[in-house]
């Protein structure tokens, strides 16, 4: 039996998504023989939310609104940045075992890799996003608008976590170890995660703090998930990314798309040993 | 199909420093066992990186399968195996998972992966153990999976680097016969390995490398005569004591003997003649010894002396056998 080689463009194309696809379901079969992790990415998001809505709900007002609806859409986008280190660490382990060789040598699309393993960040987390947001249907957090609306509220927290986990597929692919890459994602992930409009109003935080949140692709995704899920979305700013929240979350978001793809597919093709 | 699997010609490789490959060039007769000889370092994993599209080199030109390996990398991927040195296998599959992956990544189609996958399974004696997942294997399983996971298409030119280091003696002599039943389907096979008697299993051509460079090649009868020309050993009593032990040695053999404290070694081709005339004659010159034996080179003797550069020769009986031999060796 020998290898089937692709000859025309549509072949090469075909083959390219089918490359793609089974690596993705490749990290997905293996998920299923680690239950530990993934029972621990399910207890996180819980955690979250009773933690974050009511110890900082008992204390933290915005705008005279329910802190708890304006809090959930904030929590859900700081999960999907969470895909960020668990893809860091997932391709620096692979970058530094032999797997990463024999694929490189195979007639396979470059990218299938990284795009495995960012892609299967996606549809391994996806039971803990729903857990999350049962959690957050029972603390009491209500979407107000309609299906439709708060559909494209969530596809844009999932876009966006696709975005982070392109970060954290850079970050495995420079850093020197799995140890390294972790705590390389930690940073972002702390950075961004309270640099941010997540759970507190930027137009309280000292002037260089209030530019970065404001400017920060999370808070733009944070009140485009707000707006779209009808929640609380403390006091109206007019700074335009917090103004128009739903163009600037989609623009930030494929900022970050078009600079983390193409870092972390060039790391990849860097010798590594 | 070409008359070469693999032809490569003056290969420079540097990282920073280091130059791990210093002009190396290798042709290996398509459907042969060819296997790379070298110690830690010499360039044995850089070479088959360059080989299978891993690495590009900073010189040298390199065909493999028929197509050139910097123009046309796909079109080697898709004629090429390569098992490297660490396991492949994704530990938290199954061997049957890891086999039907490596078959839809070669676009068989789900159905024909998983019947190649039931296929390889058995040849590999991995029947009993295909559904549990590859953490539980052993050393052997692990390697007898990696070698089914490159032949799920069969491939024209199969790289193995240092396929049994770390085996025991069992699992070895599997990949062996596996290696075996591949060259018999007609697939070239180049190996890296440290161990002689493995290039003397299984190749047809040996080439020793050393410093980045083709220190010798050969068939593995012509390397042997080369380097493993038996030596005779004796300890003298004292160091002092040993330089007129190895006049005596000298003597008798009409090689230089090498000196190291009380022990001196010599290449003795005539064996265990040498042995008793020497025996005479150090009871002649009224030597004591500690000890006096015939022993066969141990690898690092036998890399020391094909990789060691022509000295003058002090003694002037002639240039050591093997050095003479490794330098005829590298010039045809």
């Amino acid at each position: 039996m020998s290898a089937v080689e692709a000859t025309t463009w549509s072949q090469r194309f075909g083959f390219g998504v089918a490359d793609a696809y089974n690596l993705t379901r490749r990290y997905v079969l293996r998920a299923r023989h680690q239950p530990d992790v993934v029972i621990g990415t399910l207890l996180l998001p819980i955690v979250f939310v009773v933690l974050f809505g009511y110890i900082f709900g008992s204390s933290i007002s915005v705008g005279g609104g329910n802190y708890r609806s304006y809090l959930m859409s904030g929590l859900f986008a700081q999960t999907m940045m969470y895909s960020a280190g668990s893809v860091a660490v997932a391709v620096s382990t692979d970058m530094s075992e032999g797997v990463i060789d024999r694929f490189k040598a195979m007639p396979i699309l470059r990218s299938a890799v990284l795009i495995g393993r960012t892609a299967s960040a996606l549809v391994v987390g996806l039971p803990a996003f729903l857990v999350m947001i049962g959690c957050a249907l029972i603390v009491g957090w209500r979407p107000h608008t309609g299906i439709g609306q708060t559909v494209a509220g969530f596809l844009l927290l999932l876009l966006f976590g696709q975005a982070c986990a392109w970060l954290g597929a850079y970050l495995g692919v420079v850093a020197r170890s799995a140890q390294a890459a972790e705590s390389l994602a930690m940073l972002p992930s702390f950075v961004l995660g309270f640099v941010s409009n997540v759970f507190v109003d930027p137009a309280r935080l000292p002037t260089w703090l209030r530019v970065a949140a404001e400017w920060n692709p999370l808070s733009a995704v944070v009140t485009a998930a707000r707006r779209l899920f009808g929640n609380e979305s403390g006091p109206a700013s007019d700074v335009w990314p917090l103004a128009h929240p739903i163009p600037a979350a989609l623009l930030l978001t494929a900022v970050m798309f078009a600079v983390f793809v193409p870092l972390a597919l060039r790391g990849y093709e860097r010798e590594h040993g | 199909m070409a008359e070469f699997a693999v032809l490569a010609d003056g290969l420079v490789k540097r990282y920073g420093a280091t130059t791990a490959l210093a002009g190396a060039s290798l042709h290996v007769a398509t459907g042969s066992v060819c296997a790379v000889l070298g110690r830690n370092g010499a360039g044995k994993t850089t070479a088959v990186r360059v080989l299978t599209t891993l690495t590009r080199p900073d010189a040298g030109t390199v065909r493999v399968a028929g197509f050139d390996v910097l123009r046309e990398p796909s079109r080697v991927r898709a004629r090429i195996g390569l098992i490297g040195q660490s396991t492949s296998m994704d530990e938290l599959l199954t061997g049957r998972a890891n086999l039907e992956v490596i078959g839809r990544l070669h676009h068989l189609g789900a159905r024909a992966a998983r019947a190649r996958a039931v296929e390889l399974l058995t040849s590999f004696r991995l029947v009993d153990a295909g559904d549990r997942l590859v953490k539980t294997y052993s050393g052997g399983m692990r390697r007898r999976l990696d070698l089914a996971a490159s032949l799920v298409t069969s491939p024209q030119v199969l790289f193995l680097d240092e396929p049994t280091t770390g085996l025991d003696p069992i699992a070895r002599s599997d990949v062996w016969q596996a290696v075996r039943d591949l060259v018999a389907g007609g697939t070239t096979v180049v190996l890296t390995t440290q161990y002689l008697e493995e290039a003397d299993q299984l190749a047809d051509t040996v080439v020793v490398m050393d410093r980045g460079r083709i220190a010798a090649s050969g068939t593995p009868d012509a390397l042997k005569r080369r380097v493993g020309a038996t030596r005779i050993q004796v300890v003298a009593v004292d160091a002092p004591g040993a330089s007129e032990v190895a006049s005596a040695v000298e003597a008798v053999v009409g090689t230089r003997a090498d000196v190291t404290g009380r022990t001196v070694t010599a290449d003795a081709p005539a064996g265990v003649a040498s042995l008793g005339e020497l025996i005479g004659e150090l009871g002649r010159r009224q030597l004591a010894v500690e000890d006096v034996g015939l022993h066969r080179p141990s690898m690092d003797e036998v890399f020391a002396r094909l990789t060691r550069r022509p000295l003058p020769y002090p003694t002037g009986r002639g240039a050591p056998a093997a050095t003479a031999a490794a330098a005829a060796g590298a010039r045809s």
